[in-house]
Order: structure tokens, then C-alpha cells, then sequence
């Protein structure tokens, strides 16, 4: 009987022909129409090779199930966590057996106590330092997925023996899952990546003719767990700031015929100094094996800028100890005096590490110099070339001391003034031209504005690059971009694209819910067939009603 | 969630107005094509509506409570939907049951149909689950209800041997059913509750207001002689 419902069902209003369009929709249609109701922004982890060694995550795409630290267990499973609550450890087991990890970074990176800072570092190091075969993500804080993440934290609780067996079967049914996708295709290399090197200079005047060369030399690049948040204010920020400010005190005092020292001064911005200074390596390469000479092939020593904002003490790092007499120990002794005078807190030490030839990757940027036999040293306010806070993402513009940059700047200004003036223990920066502070303020906060992975910084046509060498041309002479290209059979840098994307947070619910969901609806409608089926009774009752109002009324 | 989901979501849909087209005796009458025609007409009215709506009104989007005068007189078109209604009734023949509810199916099934339909195949399909669904698929149940008693109600108001105050309650009702959701969409917002707390509401009023139109309609029905 039923079936001769059905049948008249498709004679009168369902024709047959929907059986045939209805599939032909479905198939046409594309597989996830809605944009999930909780998108994020996220930013994937380090990728690149460096002298064939491969570091960072080497996929990117994720639909997986969300799971918490604690609750996961098959490599279907992403990981959904915050940065506090990820250890080394975890991080170890999630590497190797989970499916896929997004981090949540908290709220600021500027007020963590200085344990999760430490926290922070450690771990950094600990994800940078291998390979890793899933997709690693890292989000910016934000309160929806702040939600999200505890509500995957609460689902934990369905294998929880403590709660009745009612409250189980109520959980395992309407729990809120949630689904991570992150919809893009594997990384693939990069073919355009070249890390461009800006040097210029500005020529000494000696009346006997004999003029030396002082080279500078500062990394621009900066370098975090993630490209897009790596921004780097203090590693290398620092240092490219103290030397634009040294640009331009000393391209002020060249201009004039007095004023000019006895000195010619090198410039150079280099590029890929967080992937083993490639930047330096290429730029030097050029410079000594050039046809025609270049100045920096007889100078007096090489100063490489890093890191100077991270603690009073600035560190002079040496591969060699200088001669007592040479160009570098006068400058080490301005050094120590300049500081004395200028801030008695700070102070300044030599710090010796020889070259490990045995190890690829350099530890300071003044010994690719030093390889080269050039007289070199690298100033900063780290002791270790090891130190984690070269490589972090909590190296923020918030984090960065502005004072202690400004004074360091001051000090190196004027330890450099000294000598090549040949004026010791005198003041030479006073009130007419004198360090400018806002000066530096707008160019660290424009550094620190922007990410500056060397992969990022390494597209064609690059702004900062083009920025840099703008404010070069101001000041400088001879300004010219190097630029480093990896070797097309042996490479000793390679990028991958994908450094951000869009995460969809679908919330979902288990496969029983809707089962359960159809067992629900078939009981309504069954209900409100039985109340159709009444519909006569409720006219009549009506009716009634108006008969007795009527008889009444009468 | 997935096709299965919106399997769940049709049947929750559009089952009730099938029931309602079979157990109500349209389908001995042979009402269909009279049920197409009231769609149709829906349509029409519809797009007089939307030229209105486009020609006199500011494009604000500004969710409710903002512009309450603005919402209001936009309801205030929904007027047509009445005039709309009347024409329907008008071109079907015959009076009594049939005819009513010709019209309100007719009418409410149009709506459903073109409204409803394309918000589920893109939503409810999708991977994120949401209640939304649901909620929407039964509040067309109740507005399924709405139709027919406003249906009803016009079809009172045509009639010319309806009591003055009987007449003056209809048109006061026939009013309201134009403002009625503006009124709960506000009253919802007002006490701030959920919208399953929402669609109890809008369920309640629905049926006091039917119970209301089904006294006076069998009243009438009495008098003029049908059953």
C-alpha cells in the first residue's frame, strides 16, 4: 500500500527525472560549498636547505580530525595546542606519529615571564634544528580559537571512567569535533630565490696619501621558528640600525673637506646572515676575486654588527687575537673607553673562538672575513654564537630595549670617531652632530614592522632591498646590489614557497549524531502526522464552541 | 554536514507539507496545478515586493534593533504578501475548506521552495555542522501554519456577510500577521533568549493565533453552510 503512495508521489509532484538530475547535482556540485565559519590566518613553519641539509616542516596541506596534546593517537590526528602547554618531548612524539600541528601563540609575546620565554626559545631550537615530515602551523592569538581549543580540550573526557555510562554515550553522541583544513598542495622550491647584498662607500682624504679602509658590515635578515613571524628587532634589526646611524654621522663629517678622515669607509647590508652569512660569502667572493681590485682587499679589519641591544656588555668576537698595535686592537681599546665614558654600567670584552673548519655553518658572521684572511671582528651583545635569542620569534619590536640600542649606537659611533680621528678619550659627538635618536627610532620600528626571513627577503625586486639601497644612494658613493644565487647542482640554499595560508576550523559531529538526528525527526513527523489526522476533532471542538457562544447568545 | 545531513533536513522540511497536502483531502480535488498557481502568483508578488523594497528603501544591512522604524516600515510592504494572497483566493473556485487551503499551501510551499531550498543545498551539504538547519527547517513548519491562517483569515475578510466586530477583529488580526515576526524577531532580542527559545515562541503565538482564526472561521463556516 505504501509503495502505491510512493508511486503516486512521483506521478503527481516528484517526476522520475529527479532520480537522474538529483545525482548529476550532487556530482557537479563542488565538495565543500560553505567557507568554514572559523577561518584563521596561519603561518607555516621554516622550510629551507642549507649545504643540502634539510630543515623545517616539508608539507603543508591538513584535513585532519582536531585533537588536543593529551587526547591524540593515530596520524589522522592534528594537533590543536598552545605554545605553553607544548614540551620538547611532546613535540618529539607529535613529530613522529601525529598527523599535523597547529600552535596557538599567546596573546603577546612582549609580557611572557621569563620562563616561557626561555620555554619558547628552547623549543624553537628544538623544531628548527630537523626535518619534519608533517605540516606544522602556527596562529596568532585570537579568542575563537582560544574556544576552540579548549572545547577540543573537554572532549578528552569521553574515555574518562569517571562519569556514568549515560554521560558517556551523551558525549561520544553530540560531542563537537572539529575538522582542520588547511587546503594547499606540497611546497615546492623556490626557483627565483637570491639574497641580495647592498654595499657602498665613502672615500677617506689623507695628505700623505696613504688612506686605509674600514669595512661594516651588518645582516639584514632575520630568522624564527616561522618566516611570516620572524621579525627580528634586536637579530639583526640592531645592527642594521647602528648602521644606518653610522652612514649617516660619517657620510655627514665626509661631506665637509675639514671633517674628512683619513679613512675610507665600506658599507654593506648583507643578506642571509641566519642561513651561514651567504650574503657575506657571495659579496666577499666578488670583492677579492674581482679582476680590478676592490679596497676591501687591504683593509684595515672588517666590523660585523649583530645583535647589540640584547645586554649592556658588548662582546668583540675574534677568530684570532689582534696584534697589539693593529687596527682592530686600537679599535678595541676606543671601544672600551668610549663605553667607559659614555655608560660606566657597560662593558666590553674580547671574546676568542677559533674557526671550526670541521662544521659548515659558521658561528659569527666576522669569520667568513677571517677565512678570507682579512682582519675581522664581530661586535655584540651576545656572548655565545649559540645564543637562542638569534633565532626566535619573541624577537619583537616590544621586546627590543630602545635605550640600551640608542646608547650602544653612541658608543660605537664614537669608539669609530676616535680612531679614525685619531682623538683619543675626546668627545666627538656632541651637540651639532650628534646621534639622532628618532632617527633610529623610525628605522627600527620600520625593521621590526616586517617580517625578514632571508626567504621572504628573497623575492625579486624585494621593497626593503630597494629601500636600503635608496637610503644607500643618499649617503653613499658607488652603490651596487650583489646578489647571491644558489648553484644549480650543488646548492647551499634552497627556499620553498608557502610560507602562510588560511586554516578552516570546521566543527563537525560524529557520523552516530545523525543517525540519532533522523531517529529525532521521524519521531517529530510522526507526531505531527497524528496531529493532522486530528485536525477534524480540534474543527469540530471549534465548532462546539462557537455553537454553545451562539446558543448562548440567543 | 554531509548529504545525509541534508537528506535529514529535506524530509524535516518538506515531509509536513506533503502530510498536510494529502491529509487535508487537496489531492481527491486534484489541487495541484491550483497549488502551482498560487505559487506563481507568490512569485509575482514577491518581485513587486523586491522593486519596492530596492526603489524606496536604503541598502542597510544593520542587524535588527538598530533601525527599528526602518524594519518596521519595511514590514510594512508585507502587506502586498496580503493583496497577493487575496488574488489567489480569488481565482481559485468554490469556497470552503478546499479553497483555503489550496491557497496557504499553495502559497507557503512556494516560499519553502525558493527560499529555503538553495540555503540548504549550499549549507546544510557543507562540512561544518550547524544548528541553523534544523531551526530553519522547523520554523518553515510553523510558517507552513502562518500561511494557512492568513490564508484564511483574507479569505474572511473578502467575505461580505461577516459580522462588524468580527470584521474589525479579522482586519485587526490580518494586520499583525504583517508585523507579527518583525514584533518576535524584536520581543526574541529584547529578552535575549536562545533560538531554540525563539522558535518556541514563534511556535506559541502561531498557535494561539490559529486557535483564534479557527473559532472565527468555523463560526462563519457554520452560518454559510459548509463543512
Amino acid at each position: 500500500m505504501w509503495f502505491e503512495e510512493i508511486e503516486e508521489i512521483f506521478k503527481g509532484y516528484l517526476p522520475y527525472y529527479i532520480l537522474i538530475f538529483l545525482p548529476i547535482f550532487i556530482i557537479v556540485s563542488p565538495v565543500n560549498p560553505v567557507t568554514g565559519s572559523s577561518e584563521f590566518p596561519v603561518y607555516r613553519m621554516q622550510q629551507y636547505d642549507l649545504h643540502g641539509i634539510a630543515h623545517g616542516c616539508r608539507s603543508a596541506g591538513i584535513n585532519l580530525e582536531a585533537k588536543s596534546l593529551t587526547g591524540w593517537s593515530t596520524p589522522r590526528h592534528c594537533i590543536v595546542a598552545k605554545l605553553g602547554d607544548l614540551t620538547v618531548d611532546s613535540f618529539k612524539n607529535i613529530k613522529l606519529k601525529a598527523g599535523a600541528l597547529l600552535i596557538m601563540l599567546p596573546n603577546n609575546l612582549e609580557n611572557l615571564s621569563p620562563e616561557d620565554k626561555q620555554h619558547l626559545l628552547i623549543l624553537e631550537n628544538a623544531m628548527i634544528a630537523q626535518e619534519i615530515s608533517i605540516p606544522v602551523y602556527f596562529s596568532k592569538y585570537s579568542p575563537e580559537l582560544e574556544t576552540i581549543v579548549r572545547d577540543i580540550d573537554m572532549n578528552l573526557d569521553t574515555n574518562d571512567m569517571s562519569k556514568s555510562a549515560a554521560e558517556g554515550i551523551i558525549n561520544s553522541i553530540a560531542a563537537n569535533g572539529y575538522q582542520i583544513v588547511v587546503s594547499s598542495s606540497s611546497p615546492s622550491l623556490r626557483n627565483d630565490a637570491k639574497i641580495a647584498t647592498i654595499h657602498g662607500y665613502i672615500p677617506g682624504y689623507s695628505s700623505d696619501g696613504k688612506i686605509q679602509t674600514i669595512v661594516i658590515v651588518a645582516h639584514y635578515d632575520s630568522f624564527g621558528v616561522a618566516p611570516e613571524l620572524s621579525f627580528g628587532a634586536d637579530s639583526n634589526g640592531s645592527g642594521v640600525v647602528i648602521l644606518l646611524e653610522l652612514i649617516r654621522l660619517f657620510s655627514g663629517l665626509y661631506a665637509e673637506q675639514k671633517t674628512r678622515g683619513k679613512f675610507n669607509l665600506v658599507f654593506a647590508l648583507t643578506g642571509g646572515g641566519k642561513i651561514n652569512y651567504q650574503g657575506s660569502k657571495k659579496w666577499l667572493e666578488d670583492q677579492l676575486d674581482s679582476v680590478d681590485g676592490s679596497i676591501i682587499q687591504d683593509a684595515s679589519y672588517v666590523m660585523c654588527l649583530d645583535t647589540l641591544a640584547a645586554n649592556d656588555s658588548i662582546y668583540m668576537h675574534v677568530s684570532k687575537p689582534p696584534k697589539e698595535g693593529s687596527p682592530s686592537s686600537l679599535f678595541y681599546k676606543e671601544l672600551k673607553a668610549a663605553a667607559h665614558n659614555i655608560h660606566p654600567a657597560a662593558t666590553v670584552e674580547g671574546v676568542h673562538k677559533k674557526i671550526n673548519l670541521a662544521d659548515d655553518i659558521l658561528g659569527w658572521e666576522h669569520e667568513r672575513y677571517s677565512i678570507r684572511r682579512l682582519p675581522a671582528f664581530t661586535l655584540s651583545t651576545l656572548k655565545s654564537h649559540k645564543d637562542f635569542r638569534k633565532y626566535t620569534i619573541s624577537d619583537t619590536r616590544g621586546n627590543l630595549d630602545s635605550d640600551r640600542l640608542m646608547r650602544n649606537t653612541k658608543i660605537i659611533a664614537e669608539a669609530l670617531a676616535r680612531q679614525i680621528y685619531g682623538v683619543p678619550s675626546g668627545e666627538i659627538f656632541g651637540n651639532s652632530w650628534n646621534i639622532d635618536n628618532k632617527h633610529i627610532a623610525a628605522w627600527i620600528d620600520f625593521l621590526a614592522k616586517q617580517p625578514r626571513s632571508p626567504q621572504i627577503l628573497s623575492t625579486k625586486d624585494n621593497l626593503l632591498v630597494a629601500t636600503f639601497k635608496d637610503t644607500f644612494n643618499k649617503f653613499l658613493r658607488d652603490v651596487r646590489i650583489t646578489n647571491a644565487v644558489p648553484d644549480k647542482r650543488d646548492p647551499d640554499f634552497q627556499f620553498y614557497q608557502l610560507s602562510s595560508g588560511t586554516v578552516n576550523v570546521y566543527s563537525v559531529k560524529p557520523a552516530v549524531f545523525d543517525l540519532v538526528l533522523t531517529i529525532g525527526i521521524v519521531i517529530y513527523l510522526l507526531i505531527l502526522y497524528l496531529l493532522i489526522e486530528r485536525i477534524p476533532l480540534l474543527y469540530n471542538l471549534a465548532c462546539s464552541f462557537t455553537l454553545n457562544a451562539k446558543m448562548k447568545v440567543n | 554536514m554531509t548529504l545525509y545531513h541534508f537528506g535529514n533536513c529535506m524530509a524535516l522540511i518538506y515531509f509536513p507539507y506533503y502530510l498536510t497536502y494529502k491529509h487535508s483531502g487537496l489531492s481527491e480535488y486534484g489541487a495541484f496545478w491550483k497549488c502551482i498557481q498560487a505559487g506563481l502568483i507568490y512569485m509575482v508578488t514577491q518581485l513587486a515586493k523586491m522593486l519596492v523594497l530596492a526603489t524606496f528603501f536604503p541598502d542597510n544591512v544593520s542587524d535588527l534593533g538598530n533601525d527599528t522604524i526602518g524594519e518596521f516600515l519595511k514590514s510594512t510592504v508585507d502587506l502586498a504578501d496580503l493583496a497577493g494572497l487575496y488574488l489567489v483566493l480569488s481565482g481559485i473556485p468554490g469556497k470552503g475548506h478546499s479553497k483555503v487551503l489550496t491557497a496557504g499551501i499553495g502559497w507557503a510551499a512556494a516560499e519553502v521552495v525558493l527560499s529555503r531550498t538553495v540555503l540548504l543545498w549550499v549549507g546544510a551539504r557543507g562540512a561544518e555542522f550547524d544548528w541553523i538547519y534544523i531551526q530553519k527547517c522547523l520554523e518553515s513548519n510553523i510558517l507552513l501554519v502562518q500561511h494557512i491562517i492568513t490564508a484564511t483569515l483574507v479569505w474572511l475578510w473578502s467575505r461580505h456577510d461577516l459580522k462588524q466586530n468580527i470584521r474589525s477583529a479579522v482586519s485587526i488580526l490580518l494586520l499583525l500577521t504583517s508585523y507579527k515576526s518583525l514584533l518576535l524577531d524584536l520581543l526574541i532580542s529584547f529578552i535575549g533568549a536562545s533560538m531554540w527559545m525563539g522558535l518556541l515562541i514563534k511556535a506559541t503565538t502561531t498557535l494561539i493565533y490559529g486557535m483564534f482564526t479557527l473559532v472565527i472561521y468555523a463560526g462563519l463556516a457554520q452560518i454559510i453552510g459548509i463543512f
